[in-house]
């Protein structure tokens, strides 16, 4: 029992420098970097930033003219 | 001819119809595999909410439908929760997550056949499992009713879907991992784990008592936490921004949001039996995890706040976007009365009462339920390539839901908390507590038959637009129309 | 740019890590709790469940009372449980340790059941009550459990375990109604539902 508790924490203590170490090697590598970019990616040229993309059917006609 | 879309891009018409075409060509894809998980999820969501008013109903009259034993309350609940949980609400997010994994992979799907054989699987699975519940074969372990071979069949077919999200991921176009893929990624990897762990330790080689009720809430709570709601998340932080046309406010909080919903939520499970027979420490934890989820759960709202800001107005011509900020706002509400509900001072109120159910349904309906109903509205036509037939029931379909899961929830809540006051203090006959409650739980039966016409209102449209009925309409999700298609 | 490995070893540590703490550490410190023999009265406690109490374990698990009934008593200061009589002591892990599955519960639309068996020992009104509630609890909001039972034809003498019905539940003359097999079975579990014994860990004083 005591020697399952030990074993346990030394698994616990090692995914969390697992943890700890990915996330220092993430932000050392860039992949923290650009987010705004991330934050882009899902714009394209043809729905890009500033066009609304849903409306209730009706009024379909009417918003689009006035885009 | 050029469309309006194409004059106002900057890279010109020539890219901006190449995009265009890409984005059907990845709509197109999903079509099949995405619009059976959305039909037999509507199908699932009429059968739930049929047991959920049966019931209801029998809850303040008891003699109603009594002699059946198929019928009895014992079963018919246990039915709703299962056919709302696995049927409707995890089909729905599957659906969802599917499309959104193609979209945001930037390539159309592809090994359209696992995701199909999935969706008969998992459909099977649902319907043999609720006629087991029904027949009295349930496990009787809240969340894990199914008996083992219905469970087995859901677990198969969610093996074939996450094998597919992997193959899908391994074949995206290089560029940004967006936020909600983050969200799908973990919501795909916890959920089996969660899931074959808790059959194999409680109904396969059940552990002892008490342990039992641990592991139980651990699933219960982590079903909710770390299954419905990142999937959740992920199509609120694909919608908001996409139908807005408005980067997320801050990417960063959106990441952070993340990691700490997965490390703190995993933790919660134990504020389900908090005075009940499990370690004092881990009632600890789970009051103190409980109370750090406010970290995610405020940069999350703080961050949608952000990006709707200046644009609520879009709120009255999107039904896409209608649904899903009123889910995120409901996501903060049901995150800050979870956390409170985790210390022991209300907890010693609200545990055993139908508070507790209100809350349930905040989260479950009011959040999670309302989001896929938008992300829905958003998904369909583009598959469809069809207008939604009718604003009329699109309206119809809101107001129903949100003013039936209003009422349902208030009065389960103020119900609930009339219930605890008077279990806590022993003068108070039972009988008269049970008295007290059945006002409150006829308002949750009307609350329950507004939300069924909601559901019957969406069923409808859904069944129109497949059928393409209605004129043909110029609207934006027919954005390309006077393009030609391949 | 790939960031598929930090996202499945985060995900991957951040959920092993609440797996063992909530699941694993729980397991080991209680998962091989045994049952006490009382140094006084010789006796094994929980005391072991007849198989008819456990088969009423089963109809207990099939008709979903655990979605109304709770079976735990939490502390005095957790609560009024011990203050409405529904038990002499809190319940601890060790009084679990024979169910499969638990039935804690979640909710208390009717009475917490850990002791009912002390506290209603009557069989007679137990089987009264599941047959209709109303009849013995006026404004009960319990389903009645007739399908439990069955009405048939008295031919010679009456059974002895027909039930005694009057006014709106007796049976037209010459009829009985009598309990199944799974309602004696139920019944059974239900008196034998009586955790008040003493523990080392939870003593009655
Ligand atoms: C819809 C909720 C509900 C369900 C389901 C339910 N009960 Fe009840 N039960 C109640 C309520 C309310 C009371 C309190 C009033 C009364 O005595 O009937 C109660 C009371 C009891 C009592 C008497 C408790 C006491 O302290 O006197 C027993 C015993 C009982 N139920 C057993 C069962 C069994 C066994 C089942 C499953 C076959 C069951 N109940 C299913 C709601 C329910």
């Amino acid at each position: 029992m005591t020697f399952t508790l030990v074993a346990l924490f030394i698994v616990v203590v090692a995914f969390t420098a697992i943890a700890i170490g990915a996330f220092g090697w993430a932000a050392k590598t860039g992949q923290f970097h650009g987010l705004e970019a991330g934050a882009r990616s899902i714009f394209d040229t043809d729905e890009p930033i500033g066009r609304p993309t849903d409306h209730f059917p009706e009024r379909g006609r009417k918003s689009k003219a006035s885009v | 001819m050029t469309s309006p879309s194409s004059s106002s891009s900057p890279k010109g018409p020539k890219a901006a119809l190449a995009d265009a075409l890409d984005r059907a060509a990845i709509d197109a894809s999903c079509r099949l595999p995405v619009l059976l998980f959305f039909g037999s999820a509507i199908a699932w969501l009429l059968v739930g909410s049929v047991f959920a008013l049966l019931a209801a109903i029998k809850l303040t009259t008891p003699e109603f439908l009594a002699d059946h034993a198929w019928l009895t309350f014992g079963r018919v609940r246990p039915a709703h929760l299962n056919a709302v949980a696995y049927g409707w609400s995890s089909t729905a997010a599957i659906g969802v997550a599917i499309w959104l994994m193609a979209r945001l992979c930037r390539v159309p799907l592809r090994h359209a056949r696992i995701l199909v054989a999935a969706a008969v699987l998992w459909n099977l699975g649902v319907a043999i499992g609720v006629t087991a519940i029904l027949a009295g074969a349930s496990n009787a372990i809240e969340w894990l009713e199914f008996p083992t071979y219905a469970a087995f069949i859901l677990f198969v077919s969610y093996a074939f879907i996450a094998v597919w999200a992997v193959l899908m991921f391994r074949e995206r176009r290089p560029g940004h991992v967006y936020v909600s893929q983050w969200y799908i990624f973990g919501a795909f990897f916890w959920f089996p784990w969660l899931y074959s762990v808790v059959n194999s330790m409680l109904v396969f080689w059940p552990v002892q008592g008490s342990v039992q009720a641990i592991i139980n809430w651990w699933f219960g709570h982590n079903v909710l936490g770390l299954w419905f709601t990142p999937i959740a998340l992920a199509s609120t932080y694909y919608m908001i921004p996409k139908i807005l046309g408005k980067p997320i406010h801050s990417y960063y909080l959106s990441i952070l949001g993340f990691w700490s919903l997965a490390l703190f939520y995993s933790w919660n499970g134990g504020h389900h039996l908090l005075g009940g027979p499990i370690p004092a420490w881990l009632q600890s934890a789970s009051i103190v995890a409980s109370v750090m989820m406010l970290i995610p759960v405020i940069t999350t709202a703080i961050n949608f706040h952000m990006t709707m800001r200046g644009s609520f107005a879009l709120l009255r011509t999107s039904p896409a976007l209608r649904f899903t900020v009123f889910g995120a706002m409901c996501y903060t509400v049901v995150s800050a009365q979870g956390s409170s509900m985790a210390l022991r001072s209300l907890n010693k109120l609200t545990h055993f009462t139908h508070y507790t159910i209100g809350h349930a349904h905040l989260g479950m309906y009011a959040f999670f339920t309302m989001t896929m109903f938008g992300a829905m509205y958003y998904i369909t036509p583009r598959l469809v390539r069809w207008e939604w037939p009718s604003a009329f029931l699109i309206k119809a379909h809101f107001w129903l839901a949100s003013t039936g899961i209003l009422l349902m929830v208030v009065s389960l809540t103020l119900g609930g908390l009339i219930q605890g006051i008077e279990l806590e203090n022993p003068k108070v006959p039972f009988l008269t507590i049970v008295a007290h409650t059945i006002p409150w739980l006829h308002a949750r039966s009307w609350s329950g038959a507004l939300l069924t016409t909601g559901h019957l209102a969406f069923a409808l449209s859904f069944v129109l637009i497949l059928l393409r009925t209605g004129k043909q309409r110029e609207g934006p999700t027919l954005f390309t129309k006077e393009r030609s298609f391949p | 740019m790939n960031r598929g490995l930090t996202l499945f070893v985060g995900i991957l540590a951040t959920f092993t890590l609440a797996w063992a703490g909530l699941v694993l550490i729980p397991y080991l410190q209680f998962g091989r709790v045994t049952d006490y023999v009382s140094e006084e009265t010789g006796q094994t406690l929980p005391p072991p469940m007849s198989g008819l109490a456990q088969r009423g374990h089963e109809v207990y698990a099939a008709e979903g009372c655990v979605y109304c009934h709770s079976q735990q008593v939490r502390g005095e200061s957790q609560g009024s449980d011990l203050a409405r009589g529904w038990g002499v002591r809190r319940t601890v892990a060790r009084d679990y340790i024979g169910e499969r599955p638990h039935f804690l519960g979640t909710m208390r639309t009717g009475p917490d059941l850990s002791n009912i068996g002390r506290r209603q020992s009557s069989v007679e009104w137990h089987h009264k009550h599941l047959y209709r509630p109303q009849s013995v609890s006026p404004g009960s909001v319990m389903p009645p459990f007739r399908f439990l039972y069955s009405l048939r034809k008295i031919v010679g003498e009456p059974s002895a375990d027909a039930l005694k019905l009057d006014g709106l539940d007796a049976p037209p003359p010459g009829w009985e109604v009598v309990p199944t097999p799974d309602a004696k079975a139920l019944v059974a579990y239900l008196l034998s539902l009586d955790r008040s014994y003493p523990l080392p860990e939870a003593p009655t004083e």
